[in-house]
């Protein structure tokens, strides 16, 4: 069989697409195998022996039983992540709620926000959003000692209200709105104040219900970036009962750190929330890459 | 009907306000004010330590039983001037409230403590139980009480920018973040071009390549940290992987995280793996919109594939390209959390987590400004650099 010319760069396409596939799944696929092999395992005499996970070959066995470094695989760690860091739980709780909190505030108050620099005229407008645009350029470490200090002064440090309050708006969400409102139909809007719509019913009533792509972009944005966010936490939560799911993982770096299945499970199980919202809003993902494209 | 437009514009401004007043309140009060108040503080010596001194809550009547020896409840058996010879304002201030004190504040204490009202508060049981400091100093001094309620770093002029152009560690840790930048920048967006090039090349599955390849780049940079330090590791299966392979050829295994020399670039590669992908959807975008006519007369005129890449793909995305390598100058430049999780070494840091040190590990809070303005003016120069690169495109 003969391979026309034309379809090379089809075949070297296929061949770059899939070694990058490969290499993009392998060191998730390793944590996962990791975090599903046991701690320990009984062998045929019914002697309790650590698993070492850095058995090589790794021994994988899918038959009779899924098995790698001699134990088989175990959903257990999962569990014991619980149990082993009694806290867990509330730091799961914790970053639900800090997420939660940020998606809603940024959605509500970045569209208000957004559809006022789109569509409405307000004395200093181009002041504002001149200001905002250069305010982009401000790495996060100026302010972030200032910010701090400014809790600290208000009692805010290692209180939910420290973590968010500073978060709950953000210039690039904005400007994600306003890009939005900006391409929105002018005409439904002038045919709601013909209808006798003021501008308040106008935003509420015809606006925002139309605005759901872009709402659903900015949540999972939003929510993507303060379930992964960590240095923010690290800064203002001290005690353990307020951390993070990633400020978790720290703790587990420096008290289990001889324990990778743990380790491994915790990392996956914080991932797999977001593999859930990535694979049920992809269009969304794809769409703000687009917009990002734009931009420049 | 004149009127009505003016009422109706008057609303619209009040209702813009309105709507826009969140965002610019937040703005103003989390960003404006602590870039300035981040400048002021690059040229004073202000240590959160001293700053927090005058909000702890203290237990008044703790302290002078301590101080006196003499129990609150049997503090009426004594008379005024009992109590008071053996009152010393400073030593109470500093060594049984905790508070501490530098000359000028013991200058004020000594002159304008006021000794008595406090004595006789603590005999006649009037003492408030628990206070802040800052409010405890404004009862019981008879002038100058509003000088213990708030905080004010010494000025020290530009000293922390002198200190900083003879920190070692400071060259080091922007170097670092530097030669971050110039090694992933290049490399995640020439892989994110390739990528897309291949993605774009009549090919089934596309959906599918993009969904994998966006997977790195939606979990936390904490969590790929963790899977990284395991591959990584010495015993770990990179390292079993290439002995495997090369091990026959002398291949040693080597602690990547723990090698001062290597490190750094382990963190790189983990770095432009976990981005490539997600810069590849915004450059599969930009090809998309490339039209596939330009390609066809370019076959007619008998270019070849690499020409066609480099005469019409490459300079055609070239805004793509500005956008994704000025957005990751500036992610790299501040690389915070893979440093953090991964490096052993101070010798592997990098700018952002060297601020992070001095301002939140050593208590150095007017340096670690200092060293975020020079990181701002490092950041300010590279965007006006991608605003006259952008310019010459149009």
């Amino acid at each position: 069989m003969s391979v026309r010319p034309s379809s090379w760069p089809v075949i070297v396409s296929y061949l770059i697409l899939i070694i990058y596939t490969i290499a993009t799944f392998f060191p998730f696929s390793w944590a996962i195998l990791i975090s599903l092999t046991p701690i320990t395992y009984f062998d045929d005499d019914g002697n309790e022996r650590g698993v070492n996970i850095f058995d090589w070959p790794p021994k994988l066995k899918l038959f009779p039983k899924p098995s790698a470094f001699g134990a088989s695989l175990t959903l257990r760690n999962y569990k014991l992540i619980f149990e082993v860091v009694p806290l867990y739980r509330r730091w799961l709780l914790n970053t639900v709620i800090y997420a939660g909190i940020l998606t809603i505030g940024n959605v509500i108050l970045n569209s208000l926000g957004g559809y006022a620099f789109a569509r409405l005229n307000f004395p200093l407008k181009n002041f504002w959003f001149t200001l905002f645009l250069a305010l982009m350029m401000v790495p996060g470490q100026v302010t972030l000692i200032p910010q701090y200090n400014m809790l600290v002064r208000f009692g805010l440090i290692n209180t939910y209200a420290g973590l968010f309050l500073p978060k709950l708006t953000s210039i690039f969400g904005l400007f994600m709105m306003r890009q939005f409102f900006l391409n929105f139909p002018k005409e439904l809007e002038e045919a709601a104040r013909i209808d006798g719509f003021g501008i308040l019913r106008t935003y509420f009533r015809i606006v925002l219900p139309n605005a759901l792509p872009a709402i659903s972009a900015l949540s999972i944005y939003t929510f993507l970036g303060a379930w992964n966010d960590f240095q923010w936490p690290l800064i203002i939560m001290s005690s353990k009962e307020n951390y993070t799911l990633t400020l978790g993982l720290n703790f587990f770096r420096s008290s289990y750190y001889t324990y990778w299945q743990y380790m491994m499970a915790a990392s996956i199980f914080m991932t797999i929330p977001m593999i859930i919202i990535f694979l049920s809003f992809q269009k969304y993902f794809v769409e703000s890459g687009k917009a990002v494209a734009i931009k420049g | 009907m004149k009127g009505l437009r003016l009422k109706y514009r008057t609303k619209e401004a009040i209702v813009g306000y309105l709507f826009a007043a969140p965002v610019i309140v937040s703005v103003l009060v989390f960003a404006i004010y602590p870039i300035f108040a981040a400048f002021y503080y690059s040229l004073t010596d202000y240590q959160p330590l001293e700053a927090r001194k005058f909000m702890y809550v203290v237990d008044p009547y703790g302290a002078l039983e301590l101080h006196t020896g003499i129990l609150r409840e049997e503090a009426g058996n004594y008379t005024l001037d009992e109590l008071l010879a053996n009152f010393d304002p400073i030593q109470f201030v500093q060594l049984d409230l905790g508070v501490n004190l530098d000359d000028t504040e013991k200058e004020l204490v000594k002159r304008y403590f006021d000794s008595a009202s406090l004595i006789s508060d603590f005999r006649e049981g009037k003492l408030p139980e628990r206070l802040k400091v800052s409010e405890f100093m404004k009862r019981y001094m008879r002038a100058y009480g509003h000088k213990f309620s708030k905080y004010v770093p010494k000025f020290v002029g530009l000293q922390n920018f002198e200190d900083i152009f003879s920190d070692k560690l400071f060259y080091t840790s922007f170097w670092n973040a530097f030669l971050y930048s110039l090694v992933v920048v290049p490399i995640q967006t020439l892989l994110a071009i390739i990528l897309a090039v291949a993605a774009n090349s009549k090919i089934k599955g596309v959906g599918f390549f993009k969904a994998v390849f966006f997977l790195p780049a939606i979990t936390s940079s904490a969590a790929l940290s963790m899977v990284f330090m395991l591959l990584y590791s010495k015993p770990g299966v990179i390292n079993k992987i290439l002995v495997a392979i090369f091990g026959k050829f002398g291949f040693q295994p080597i602690d990547y995280l723990n090698e001062p020399s290597i490190a750094l670039f382990a963190i790189m590669a983990m770095n432009i793996w976990s981005t490539a992908g997600y810069f590849m959807v915004t450059f599969l975008a930009g090809l998309q919109d490339i039209p596939s006519s330009i390609y066809e007369a370019a076959k007619i005129d008998g270019a070849n594939k690499f020409q066609m890449f480099w005469k019409i793909t490459m300079p055609l995305l070239r805004p793509q390209i500005v956008f994704v390598s000025i957005m990751g100058t500036i992610g790299c430049m501040q690389v915070f959390d893979q440093i953090y999780f991964l490096v052993r070494n101070l010798r592997n840091i990098t700018i952002s987590y060297y601020i992070y040190k001095n301002a939140f590990e050593y208590g150095k809070m007017g340096y670690a400004s200092a060293l975020a303005v020079i990181l701002f003016a490092v950041i300010l120069i590279l965007s006006l650099i991608q605003r006259k690169l952008i310019k010459e495109q149009y």
